[in-house]
């Protein structure tokens, strides 16, 4: 196997708060090799999108902080990095996309604009502005936005939630970046426009060979695009498989319960009908297994220190005690 | 766009009529006999009544106001009791000098508040935010005239700065009339020395009046800014790699800069009825010393005229402001 792409190493990030010091990220370890697409799912709330953000720099510190790790990107610790080496990086290699397309979009600059501005930034200004433009009208063309000229010139509040979703893909791809991120590009469509987002999006990503960190908490979402996935939950892993072995055959009890929890792979998760409870509070977060509390299948070693992910084989790894070894041949 | 501004400008009719509704009534319900005072001390019992059929000044109110406004619109606002002239040709005199005051005092404002805004903001909870958030702070409780004395008396009479008040030394002449800002006449007509001095006239009252509004812009553009920068289009923009200066002074500030208008517009209204004020502490011959002088006589035709100009001078500016929003803001210009 080649090197990955990307390589997220036991991060751990601490929001410092009025309330106290909230542990949003607790020892994340993941991998992204190249070619490969992710997916990233676990409830609202339990980190996905500041994981992935502070990868690069874009969790405003402070409050943030980040207290361990390494970010193995390009052959360099990202964490180790000045914002202005880690502007570079962004946008030329690493593009993001995200949840809502109507808050992502300046108000006040031409569509345009602020293409032209994002791909003079991604390439670093070693391009003229008639070519940016040209470069931004061909991906305009490319995300299949009728009319390309026109919405051009045009302001965010004239196009629907579908077309900026797609200007912000346009943008996103302008630089033919090596990774991908994509912060559940969906969620805030209307579903006809949610699979036709999700068909542009595999589109591109094969056409320019793109690696992928889809995050999502549509398990159908997943299963369409990505080929292996991470399940996360209260700012910890706790399991990471192949996608085809997350569906057929779950180890962690919190992904029985995903899965459980959803009726129709097209239907979002807001009520987790298969796991009672709530996410634990993270500002004195749980020694042991954080999901302890909310589990069926708990054990009272459960509570006793946090459990490593274990590689059970064939790139299927879980964090959960009752897959120790001396557990499971007891 | 033109449609705004017709509209606009009709409304500015309709308001300016009632201020001077509000303002014939006060005018004529204060204690003073007009028709005594115009006719003088001297006058006997039957002059005065004569001078009050004379001036219509016998006549129910409602037929004087109407009056009153036939010859407002024909371009007479009357005579000043205490400048013996026309009241017209009065303002053509000394509103000029209150403009002067008044842009200059807004333009300071601007040009320091709306910098500062942003360097606080971009320094939030730094050495640089704290100062200037006290700076701030202090502005806004600080009343005009007060600073405008203080000013005065350290910079000009301790420090001997600035001059201690009027628009020019009396040893200078001043330059050709031509707009009637002395500033303005000394560079049209190339004139640099005056043009210097008529610049140190206006410095501390220009500071003092726009210290309030100073100090209401920053407070309020840094609030804009803070916000503004934890926006979802500023994330994706720094996604982009695209740099901090490019984040801050236009996508940013751009928005940030909407709220912050709506202050602007508001801060002049006060620094209008300020000139009052700080015209009387530095004697600067503006309409607001002019309309003080005339007060304590009683003379009402010069303060109704002056409300008058101050009035649509304040519409004026809310009519530029809401162009510069509209120039600003897309879904503003879609709605006009
Ligand atoms: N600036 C901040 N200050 C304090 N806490 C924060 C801040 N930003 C995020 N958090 C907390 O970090 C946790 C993780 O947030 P994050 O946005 O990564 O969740 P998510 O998994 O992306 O959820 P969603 O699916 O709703 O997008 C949340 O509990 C949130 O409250
Ligand atoms: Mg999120």
């Amino acid at each position: 196997m080649s090197d990955p792409i990307l390589s997220i190493r036991d991060m751990r990030l601490e929001f410092d708060t009025f309330d106290g010091v909230y542990k949003a990220i607790d020892g994340v370890s993941l991998n992204v090799a190249p070619g490969e697409a992710l997916g990233l799912v676990g409830e609202t709330g339990c980190g996905k999108s500041v994981l992935t953000r502070a990868a690069f720099g874009l969790v405003p510190s402070p409050p943030a902080r980040i207290t361990s790790g390494e970010v193995l990107f390009g052959g360099r610790d990202l964490l180790s990095l000045r914002e202005k080496q880690l502007r570079s990086i962004r946008g030329a290699q690493v593009a993001m996309i995200f949840q809502d397309p109507m808050t992502y979009l300046n108000p006040v600059f031409k569509v345009g604009t602020q293409l032209v501005d994002a791909i003079i930034a991604q390439q670093k200004g070693a391009i003229a502005r008639r070519a940016a433009r040209d470069l931004a009208l061909e991906m305009l063309d490319k995300v299949h936005l009728p009319n390309p000229q026109r919405q051009f010139d045009s302001y965010p509040h004239e196009l629907s939630g579908g077309m900026r979703q797609r200007v912000l893909i346009a943008m996103a791809l302008a630089a033919k970046p090596k990774l991908l991120i994509a912060d559940e590009p969906t969620t805030a469509l209307d579903v006809t426009v949610q699979a036709q987002i999700l068909d542009l999006i595999a589109e591109l990503v094969s056409e320019l060979g793109l690696s992928v960190i889809m995050i999502s908490h549509d398990l159908g979402v997943v299963a369409q695009v990505c080929n292996r996935v991470a399940v996360m939950y209260a700012g910890q892993i706790v399991e990471d498989a192949p996608v085809a072995d997350i569906f057929d055959n779950p180890k962690h009890p919190y992904t029985l319960g995903l899965l459980k929890a959803i009726p129709h792979p097209l239907r979002p998760v807001e009520h987790l009908a298969g796991i009672p409870g709530s996410l634990p509070n993270l500002y004195t977060p749980p020694t042991g297994c954080r999901f302890a509390d909310r589990c069926s299948h708990a054990v009272p070693v459960c509570t006793d220190g946090k459990p490593p992910l274990m590689d059970l084989g064939a790139g299927h790894r879980v964090a959960c005690t009752l897959y120790r070894k001396e557990h499971v041949d007891a | 766009m033109l449609k705004l501004i017709y509209r606009r400008l009709l409304m500015m009719v309709v308001m300016l009529l009632g201020l001077l509704a509000i303002m014939f009534v006060v005018a004529n319900v204060a204690p003073g006999d007009p028709a005594r005072l115009a006719a003088g001390p001297d006058a006997t019992r039957d002059m005065v009544e004569t001078i009050r059929v004379e001036r219509g000044l016998d006549k129910p109110l409602p037929q004087r106001f109407v009056i009153y406004l036939g010859s407002v619109v024909t371009g007479d606002l009357g005579t000043s009791i205490h400048t013996g002239r026309a009241v017209l040709h009065d303002l053509a005199i000394y509103f000029p000098a209150t403009l002067e005051l008044v842009l200059f005092s807004i333009g300071l404002a601007i040009v320091l508040g709306i910098p500062l805004g942003v360097i606080a903001a971009v320094n939030h909870n730094q050495l640089a935010d704290h100062i200037i958030r006290i700076f701030a702070v202090s502005g806004v409780a600080m009343p005009m005239f007060w600073l405008g004395l203080m000013l005065q008396w350290y910079l000009a009479l301790e420090l001997n700065w600035f001059p201690l008040g009027g628009q020019l030394d009396l040893m200078s002449d001043p330059p050709t009339r031509i707009t009637g800002m002395l500033t303005v006449d000394a560079l049209l007509t190339g004139n640099f020395a005056i043009f210097l001095g008529a610049v140190a006239h206006l410095f501390l009252p220009a500071l003092s009046l726009s210290f309030p509004a100073l100090a209401s812009i920053i407070r309020v553009n840094r609030a804009e800014m803070l916000e503004t920068l934890n926006r979802d289009y500023i994330t994706n923009a720094r996604a982009q790699g695209i740099g901090p200066l490019r984040i801050v002074a236009a996508y940013a500030l751009k928005n940030a800069l909407l709220p912050t208008l709506a202050m602007i517009g508001l801060r002049f209204g006060w620094m209008l009825g300020g000139t009052v004020l700080v015209e009387g502490v530095f004697d600067w011959p503006g309409v607001g010393l002019y309309a003080a002088k005339a007060a304590i006589s009683s003379d009402f035709e010069p303060i109704m005229a002056v409300t008058l100009v101050l009035g649509a001078s304040f519409m004026l500016a809310n009519l530029l402001i809401d162009l510069t929003y509209a120039a600003l803001d897309p879904r503003v210009r879609a709605q006009v």
